[in-house]
């Protein structure tokens, strides 16, 4: 017995022990300890709809809401993470291609349906009057991409942090074009086919919840089987998994490195614009998002680990989740407190997970 | 190769010094005449506000070309500027333009910008509530400039602050909702609501507003629901709101990319937006983020912004008619935005003062700045707004409603009329009261001075009847 | 002792900008110390930090600005009181002024301390990342926590100084001469540090860490002091802009105020300290005056549109292409083109992480 405890490995048993017991207290306190808020004040343990025993529907609800936002948060980390993974490149620019492609996305509609320089009504929308502006903004951003990674990528490979300036410098120049040259700059929005517009009944979770974001959920899963059955089932995703292990064995092999990497590139920015497309149509698009999608890309390939489509799916997961959770379930005592702090999770989870694993969950470099 | 073009790399950064410091050559030693009046437009050229530039700039320069004499350089491009402003006999110059971006860091280096190296003695701005904050606060160490707010409604400037040198000829964040309240409780009969706010400072003076308004008249707000600003998902807030059954209805107070993403989340949540259960603040019509929802609120009622579209009073007529006979299609045509009618006022304004101060400005400037103006959809007292003791305007307020034109598109009509609001909001907001915040103000049953007095605007006239 | 040309060169500048730095005031406008000099100073310490830790340190860190708004929001909060006069935002804690400056300097280099505990096992492109998305955790805590800050921040700051200091509001040049005064003392203290046994031991851990780790070395306790002095630096350029703006708000500590600050580094260039000053000084500089100049008129008139945003964008884009070692960069180049550079006493000069990767 003595030589079980003496053969622990105390530096690896205390991270694991502190994560473990974050997860298990957070699930703890969702599931069971919550209590529904009285009608005046509250404590600690009050949250607005208690626990999922206390109302399951919510909690579902609340599951879903955290799980479709992570088909979109895939949808666009998974470009990143391709592109970083197979060429080092931490493409900068990644936030403002989604905001490109967005805006394109809504021109394109609005050409399409009438130009009313107003957000079209749904049942003006057929499947092919928003299918059409996503892949044309996805088609356009592809050639931009290419554009980007053949004139001011190609001849620097190597230097990590020259192209990553570079790439700001790209994304400095491109989000001040949108202002000027799509709709002044104002928030727009692509409006989802008519047919999306309805709550569906789930017999088996017992609520009625939105078809559109249960269609965002699916594009994030079909995006994710599509990378998928590219990178592990066809020839160029194999070259293209060996020279993220390797670069340049597979280089030696006789690959054409160059094309694989305009390939990876243009498949990346695809997926952002495309992205930018669902993200219009779920919200707005609006100069100042290119950031924030920049970070809402770099958060799940730091949590999911880089490089690792697997990795970008948990990270989307994990940070999904985290944000929707925590805006519900953190305890509210009165209107001053807390449902407001709902930030600070998404950080303790940034934190736990570069403490303990810095190369992100399922990463695979150090 | 030589070894001149073996370092041709030498050549850019050298390059790029030598056109940078012919910029800075070129604007640096602006040569400036003796008695010329220095004038410089604060607005934001960036940032969720960033077509504010063009739109605010030709309201400004709009009575300038009316009232002083100035000549348009680009009836399209107002930013082009305009010369040969001259009121009384002192010539007047625009010497820049700031290019803020919502944010406080920007404001301090644009201001700084403007008055201290441009040398602008007056400012005609800023945009947005934070700049405000922090313009007051710079005119307080700097008494000898004039500051006349541009349309920025955050309260601290002209409340808290309110030094002797900021004047505000429109009224604030939560003065453009005052009546919304009311019209909620007697039109569409809620007695309970939600209220959804930006977490942040105008979020909480414009919520401020409508929940003053609501609960004076005996509504109740009971829950109120503080989405962190540009939120990327609203599930979660929209979850937090009471379902549809146990609130007769929801203020929406979210602006930016918001207005669009949060009451599409609603209707993720609970169907279609049902138009007499969800009234909105000025977002809900104007400043762009109408364009992505209008469609979705059609037939819901909207906070004011001060402004009377569709107003046909003469006044209101005059003034639509100088805007488009020297900025034809600012804004789309659409003059009763705030941006382009306060912007208007606030110059207007600044040039009876410098005629009555015979062109002088500073201290002697502040005294002669007019204590009413002629705003163009000001009924009241004549048709005047009337600045209080804080410099402050008094202005008479319209809650609006989206509506179908006849030919199919989108817009906005006034559907109240709501006498002299002042800031204090019949004795709610005073000096040493909390700011507006989270829990404040409370809801409190109380009797407001225009309580009972709206009258009913119908078709753009003001008629005898009140609103029951 | 014969000492090559470059560096006599150097130190001659190096005179003659102390000199007309220390003159300030009776040479140049108001406008040009009390916003662009003073402002100079306080990002060049900044962007000092940061070259610091590019440089001798091989880790380029996004976290500079969060770690100045660090020790800007620490202040705000516990110096303001609150009530009227737009100061009711923050904690607003109301502590004596000297005391809250020691505490945010103390504050803001434990965190520093513990995000280098957490970020110094990483290296190159993924240091960058891990710090950038320190940066963006700090700006949405402060932005989102409304009883720290909130989006329009904390106000009135600079009329709480303590006593040493004096009056920010009033007096004048008060605060360029103690910008100039903390940017040499900085300067100083990072060439001092650099020649002690810890600097060098940083400087062998930037370039073969296996070795030095081998040689027995604690690589990552290096790392994480380096990056804890480093945010003491952005901490006191913190303070000294909270004090020149007078207030701090999330913006400060942005996304876009990140990337500024790592232009200005990569400007002046990532090789030597001075590198900071000099980027800072050309930032400013045509951050301030490309607005309103022929330049934008020239886009318009190409039908690029856009705004100087775009013209700064392109200048640097153009820099990292064509001189990614910035302006020092072209200096050194310069006198290599005049191939008197080197001999016995030329200082060695590190390869550029940017240029040149490890």
């Amino acid at each position: 017995m003595s030589e079980r405890l003496a053969q622990v490995d105390v530096r690896r048993l205390v991270p694991r022990l502190v994560v473990g017991t974050v997860v298990i207290a957070a699930l703890l306190y969702v599931i069971v300890i919550a209590q529904p808020p009285p009608e005046v004040g509250g404590n600690w343990r009050s949250t607005t709809f208690g626990s999922a025993f206390d109302d399951w529907r919510s909690f579902t609800r609340t599951l879903l809401n955290g799980l479709t936002f992570a088909g979109l948060l895939f949808i666009v980390a998974s470009g990143f993470s391709l592109i970083f993974g197979l060429m080092r490149v931490v493409n900068m620019a990644h936030g403002s291609f989604y905001l490109l492609g967005g805006y394109i996305a809504y021109e394109v509609q609005q050409k399409m349906t009438g130009e009313q320089g107003y957000t079209i009504q749904g049942f003006n929308v057929n499947t092919w009057e928003w299918v059409f502006p996503a892949l044309v903004a996805a088609g356009v951003i592809a050639v931009v991409g290419l554009v980007v990674q053949q004139v001011f990528l190609r001849w620097n490979q190597g230097q990590e942090l020259r192209q990553a300036l570079i790439t700001i410098a790209i994304s400095v120049i491109i989000a001040d074009q949108v202002i000027a040259h799509f709709n002044e700059g104002l928030a727009s929005s692509v409006t989802w086919p008519g047919w999306m517009n309805r709550l569906v009944e789930l017999p088996l979770l017992g609520i009625e919840y939105s078809l559109t974001r249960l269609v965002v959920l699916c594009l994030g899963l079909a995006v994710g089987s599509a990378l998928w059955l590219w990178l592990y089932r066809t020839r160029t995703g194999m070259v293209i998994r060996a020279g993220v292990d390797d670069q340049q064995m597979t280089s030696a092999l006789g690959v054409n490195i160059q094309l694989t990497f305009a390939m990876a590139f243009i498949v990346g920015s695809a997926l952002a614009a495309f992205g930018g497309a669902v993200g219009a149509s779920q919200g707005a698009v609006a100069p100042g998002q290119d950031g924030q999608w920049l970070l809402n890309s770099l958060v799940v390939v730091i949590i999911g680990g880089l490089g690792s489509l697997l990795g970008a799916a948990a990270g989307s997961l994990l940070y999904g989740l985290v944000f929707s959770f925590s805006a519900v379930y953190l305890p509210t005592t009165g209107n001053n407190c807390c449902t407001q702090y709902s930030i600070v999770f998404t950080f303790i989870l940034l934190a736990l997970v570069l403490a303990f694993r810095p190369q992100g969950l399922f990463g695979k470099f150090s | 190769m030589s070894r001149i073009a073996r370092h041709w790399k030498l050549a850019l950064p050298l390059g790029v010094l030598v056109i940078v410091a012919s910029a800075v050559v070129s604007t640096s030693f602006a040569a400036s005449k003796a008695k010329e009046v220095r004038v410089a437009i604060m607005t934001d050229c960036k940032g969720a506000f960033g077509f504010g530039s063009e739109v605010d700039t030709g309201g400004a320069l709009a009575a300038f070309a009316q009232y002083a004499g100035g000549k348009v350089k680009d009836p399209k491009k107002p930013t082009a500027g305009m010369t040969g402003i001259k009121v009384g006999g002192t010539s007047v110059k625009i010497v820049g333009i700031g290019c803020g971006d919502d944010t406080v860091p920007t404001a301090v280096k644009e201001t700084r910008r403007l008055m201290e190296q441009l040398k602008a003695d007056v400012m005609i701005g800023p945009l947005s509530g934070d700049e405000a904050v922090y313009v007051a606060n710079y005119a307080k160490s700097h008494p000898t400039k004039t500051f006349v707010i541009g349309t920025a409604g955050s309260q601290d400037p002209t409340l808290q602050i309110a030094p002797k040198n900021v004047f505000r000829y429109h009224g604030d964040g939560a003065q453009w909702n005052a009546g919304i309240g009311e019209i909620a409780y007697k039109k569409l009969g809620w007695r309970k609501a939600a209220i959804v706010m930006d977490d942040y400072s105008f979020g909480w003076t414009s919520g401020a507003g409508i929940i003053a308004d609501f609960c004076a008249i005996g509504g109740q707000i009971t829950k109120r629901v503080f989405p962190p600003l540009n939120t990327t998902d609203y599930s979660s807030y929209v979850q937090q709101l009471p379902a549809p059954g146990t609130v007769d209805g929801y203020f929406w107070v979210v602006g930016g990319t918001g207005t669009g993403a949060s009451l599409t989340a609603f209707e993720q949540q609970y169907g279609a937006l049902k138009p007499d259960q969800h009234i909105g603040n000025l977002f809900f019509a104007f400043l762009g983020a109408d364009k992505v929802v209008a469609p979705k609120v059609v037939g819901s009622y909207v906070g004011g912004f001060g402004t009377g579209p569709g107003l046909k009073t003469k006044q209101a007529k005059a003034y639509e008619a100088v805007v488009a006979k020297w900025y034809p299609g600012l804004n789309g045509g659409n003059y009763a935005d705030g941006f382009v009618y306060n912007y208007y006022n606030a110059a207007w304004a600044f040039i009876r003062g410098l005629q009555a101060s015979g062109g002088q400005t500073g201290a002697k400037l502040q005294a002669s700045m007019p204590r009413t103006n002629k705003s163009g959809y000001e009924v009241s007292d004549g048709g005047v707004v009337k600045l209080d003791a804080n410099r402050q305007a008094i202005q008479d307020q319209y809650p609006l409603q989206v509506v179908k034109n006849a030919d199919g598109s989108i817009g906005t009509a006034v559907v109240g009329y709501v006498p002299n609001v002042d800031q204090s909001f019949g004795g709610l907001f005073k000096k040493t009261s909390p700011a507006p915040g989270r829990t404040q103000p409370p809801c409190v049953k109380k009797s407001l001075p225009w309580q009972g007095k709206i009258k009913v605007v119908t078709n753009g006239v003001i008629t005898n009847a009140v609103i029951k | 002792m014969t000492r090559d040309p470059k560096t006599l060169a150097e130190r001659a500048i190096a005179v003659g900008v102390l000199v007309v730095a220390a003159l300030g005031p009776l040479i140049f406008n108001d406008y040009w110390v009390d916003v662009i000099l003073t402002q100079t100073l306080i990002v060049g310490i900044a962007a000092a930090s940061l070259i610091f830790l590019a440089a001798y340190g091989g880790m380029i860190s996004l976290a500079q600005t969060m770690l100045m708004g660090s020790a800007g929001f620490m202040i705000g909060n516990m110096v303001t009181k609150g009530g009227a006069g737009g100061e009711s935002k923050g904690l607003t804690l109301g502590w004596d002024p000297t005391l809250s400056l020691a505490l945010a300097l103390v504050g803001t280099t434990v965190i520093g301390l513990l995000f280098g505990l957490v970020a110094s096992r990483s290296t190159g492109i993924y240091f960058l990342m891990i710090t950038l998305t320190y940066s963006v955790i700090g700006f949405y805590f402060v932005g989102q926590v409304t009883v720290v800050s909130g989006f329009s921040g904390i106000a009135n700051i600079n009329r709480y100084t303590p006593p040493f200091v004096g009056d920010m509001v009033n007096d004048r040049y008060r605060l360029y001469y103690i910008a100039l005064g903390v940017a040499l003392a900085v300067y100083a203290l990072i060439r001092f540090a650099l020649r002690t046994p810890f600097g060098l031991a940083l400087q062998g851990v930037r370039d073969e860490p296996v070795r030095m780790s081998s040689l027995g070395y604690a690589v990552p306790l290096h790392r994480t002091l380096a990056f804890g002095f480093s945010s003491f630096l952005a901490a006191l350029a913190g303070v000294l802009l909270v004090w020149w703006q007078g207030q701090i708000a999330p913006g400060d500590i942005g996304l876009q105020s990140t990337i500024d600050l790592l232009m200005v580094a990569v400007i002046g260039g990532l090789t030597r300290i001075e590198g900071a000053w000099v980027g800072a000084l050309a930032f400013i500089v045509i951050n301030n005056y490309v607005r309103d100049s022929w330049l934008t008129d020239l886009l318009d008139r190409v039908h690029v549109g856009g705004s100087f945003n775009t013209i700064i964008g392109l200048v640097f884009l153009a820099i990292v292409i064509f001189s990614p070692d910035g302006l020092i960069g072209a200096w050194e180049r310069i006198w290599s083109f005049f191939g008197r550079a080197g001999g016995p006493d030329a200082p060695v000069v590190a390869p550029g992480p940017v240029s040149q990767e490890a």
